[in-house]
């Protein structure tokens, strides 16, 4: 038989595989839905759901203490959707951003109020200068967005009282009537419509005087007044920022777990119900047929991994920090878990027997390997414990691209750990497996 | 067609085969007679390459044995154990062993019609299988073992536990197969099946092959006497002849018969002259 006919018959056995999984509810319903139930429910119950979520904080180093920097951070900490934490020093203010306690930090520089006096004569408006965490870019938009919403208003502030204005325009007109590169008969234009505009501010000074404010809002939109200079600052990753990266890597060990169930249950069934022999004698390999189970098995685990991943990224803002890691982090641990299939499933010899044996091995192993309680929750001598699960190993490979601090290098380790567990469990399984169609 | 030599197949202490030598013609329907426990299964199972035997060999049409699985290719199996899978429907069922045997795309799908046409399951081919009944779960087992239109056909008991519906059915299409110049191999313990449907039938007990002919040559051959019962008024007597209608002649001349009865030999008697039992034991 050529390669073709080969992957095409195995390719055959395994759809039929991942069909009638898909098919029994209950199977589907553990495999699925009950894990999906089982994050979310951590997630709420650890804080995930309510408390200072949709809050951006950020840090803020002021700097000079004139009026303008004073209304402008005071505005700042009545933004509904910032939490404003007052540091000192630089350096403080960027340990918060690498520890991920704050989206980003800001410093208001000595030079604030100065430069928010020269607005008019520079064109520019005050440096606000800061760093921020990169992997946030969704928030740090909306930061920027009213950081300067903000500044425009504080500036609007400063202005409207019309005296201040009027100074503003005195040394607008000082500029112009100093600047060489102006044409005379512009400068007298120019003259004329500043004199207009004082006019108008003699007006509104005499209004504001009978208490009605100016509004100069709407005409200054598009305006820009504070530039923001934020570098990215990578964060050091010492912890979840979210329950539910949390409760994400339990929900897929209860997913895996699912799968290998259903998977164990299926071949025991096909062994007892006599299909596996009927396979067996078609003109196919017994390395064909146990191929094709395990890729059935395989994209079942890649399946029900990556559904709960996409939703909590979707619905939690679980962040996919590192997607290839995370990639690298789910084959490794799909591929762990056909080998712990392969083993299990030739474990008994009768069908039942198997597929109980099973379900017990695979819960005690769920359980200790991070399942119920998250694995850094755990005592140092569980940790060890829970080190004979082949679990404990996907959940660190996926926390390692999640949040844990983890590098390249550091991930080998549960990578290794899962290909190893995979390729032993699926020798010995597959030998095993050949071994029992053999009579 | 299909080469049998010397094959033997223990496991333990039991002989389950037991040097059992045979050649199937091309064409022909052959029958394996016997009952529970004789080895009809074993040696299938040797057959298609599932059970490995101790000794002596089996060979597929000069092609090789069937423990190298592309010579499989050309074998149809219906094991004597249901195998389909209850969760997918008929055609899926199909489909899948279809794919097995390397068919695909419209060749696949026209097949997977037509053997579910001729085992009458076309119009519930889109119920799961876990639904049929008794006789139609036998009758989707056989279409699996056709679908990819083998030359040998390997049916262990492909009527057990089936109503007289789909029976019949079943053996009608063992007959049209057989028309259709495929070569099948039928095991059963029913004598009524392989005097019907059997071109030659070899009677196996215990592992061992006892004889092969036709059903008119082994009840010739082992059957024994036909049993008259001739009956006058109340009495009735008992003859045993081997040419009954000449004896039944003889006794219509003495006259005052009311009644004739002839119990002809059939393979049951062979059975019992072989082994002393009966089929049914
Ligand atoms: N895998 C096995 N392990 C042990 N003994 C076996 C095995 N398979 C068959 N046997 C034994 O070999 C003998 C022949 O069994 P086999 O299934 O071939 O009989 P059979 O003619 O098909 O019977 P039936 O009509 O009941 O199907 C029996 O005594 C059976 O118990
Ligand atoms: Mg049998």
């Amino acid at each position: 038989m050529g390669t073709i006919a080969g992957m095409s018959a195995l390719w055959a056995i395994a759809r039929t595989d991942l069909r009638i999984l898909l098919r029994d509810k209950a199977a589907a319903f553990f495999t699925f839905v009950f894990p999906i139930l089982f994050a979310m429910f951590f997630g709420f119950m650890f804080g995930g759901g309510g408390g200072e979520r949709g809050k951006i904080e950020i840090a803020v180093v002021q700097q000079d203490k004139g009026p303008a920097a004073e209304a402008f951070v005071r505005d700042l900490g009545k933004t509904p959707e910032i939490l404003v934490k007052k540091v000192e020093t630089e350096a403080e203010a960027e340990r918060l951003v690498r520890k991920g306690d704050v989206l980003a930090s800001i410093v208001i520089p000595p030079t604030f109020q100065k430069g928010f006096d020269d607005l008019f004569s520079t064109g520019k408006g005050p440096v606000v200068a800061g760093v921020l965490d990169p992997s946030r870019k969704a928030e740090v938009g909306l930061l920027e967005g009213r950081l300067n919403e903000l500044a425009f208003r504080t500036m609007a502030g400063t202005f409207q009282n019309a005296a201040g204005m009027k100074k503003q325009l005195a040394k607008v007109r000082e500029a112009i009537a100093k600047a060489p590169d102006i044409e005379n008969s512009r400068k007298i234009l120019f003259g004329a419509a500043l004199q207009n505009l004082d006019t108008i501010l003699n007006d509104n000074e005499k209004r504001e005087s009978e208490g009605k404010p100016t509004d100069l809002g709407g005409a200054m939109a598009e305006f820009r007044p504070v530039q923001l200079e934020l570098k990215e600052l990578a964060r050091d990753r010492s912890g979840p920022t979210n329950a539910f990266e949390v409760s994400l890597p339990q929900g897929i060990v209860w997913g895996l777990m699912g799968c290998v169930t259903a998977f164990v249950a299926t071949l025991a069934h096909d062994r007892q119900r006599g299909t596996l022999v009927r396979l067996l004698s078609a003109p196919v390999t017994r390395w064909q047929v146990i191929g094709g189970k395990a890729l059935a098995g395989f994209l079942s685990c890649m399946l029900v991994q990556w559904v709960l991943i996409l939703l909590f990224a979707l619905l939690f803002k679980v962040h996919l920090r590192e997607p290839m890691m995370l990639g690298l982090a789910t084959v490794a641990s799909a591929y762990a878990f056909v080998g712990v299939m392969m083993l299990l499933s030739v474990m008994g010899r009768s069908g039942e027997g198997s597929a109980g044996f099973g379900r017990a091995v695979i819960l005690v192993m769920a359980m200790i390997g991070g399942g119920t309680i998250p694995i850094f929750f755990m005592p140092k001598f569980m940790q060890a414990v829970s080190s004979a699960s082949p679990f404990k190993w996907a959940v660190l490979a996926i926390e390692g691209s999640l949040w844990r601090p983890m590098t390249g290098t550091e991930m080998l380790l549960p990578l290794g750990v899962l290909v190893g567990i995979g390729t032993v469990g699926l020798w010995i399984g597959g030998m095993m497996f050949r071994r029992s169609t053999m009579s | 067609m299909l080469r049998l030599t010397n094959l033997r197949k223990t496991y333990g202490e039991l002989v389950a085969v037991d040097g059992v030598s045979l050649h199937v013609r091309r064409g022909e329907v052959f029958g394996l007679l016997g009952p529970n426990g004789a080895g009809k299964s074993t040696t299938i199972g040797m057959c298609v390459g599932l059970v490995r035997p101790d000794s002596g060999e089996v060979n597929v049409d000069g092609v090789g044995s069937p423990m190298r699985h592309e010579v499989r290719a050309h074998l149809g199996v219906a094991p004597q154990a249901l195998a389909i899978y209850d969760d997918l429907t008929g055609f899926e069922n199909l489909r899948l062993f279809g794919g097995l045997y390397g068919l695909r795309g419209s060749a696949l799908e026209e097949r997977v019609q037509r053997v579910l046409d001729l085992v009458g399951l076309l119009a519930r081919g889109n119920d799961r299988a876990g639904g049929y009944s008794g006789g139609m779960k036998r009758r989707l087992n056989l279409a699996a073992a056709l679908v990819h239109d083998p030359p040998l056909l390997l049916l262990d008991e492909p009527t057990a536990g089936v109503d007289p519906q789909s029976r019949n059915n079943i053996l009608d299409t063992v007959r049209e197969l057989s028309k259709a110049g495929r070569t099948v191999i039928y095991t059963t313990h029913y004598m009524e099946e392989a005097q019907r449907v059997c071109d030659r039938v070899g009677i196996i007990d215990k592992g061992r092959l006892l004889c092969v002919g036709t059903v008119d040559e082994l009840v010739r051959e082992h059957g024994g006497k036909s049993q008259l019962r001739i009956e006058r008024g109340e009495k009735s007597e008992r003859l045993e002849t081997a040419d009954p209608v000449r004896e039944i002649a003889r006794v219509l001349g003495d006259g005052g018969v009311t009644g004739v009865h002839i119990d002809r030999p059939d393979l049951e008697s062979v059975f019992l002259t072989l082994t002393g039992r009966s089929l049914r034991d």
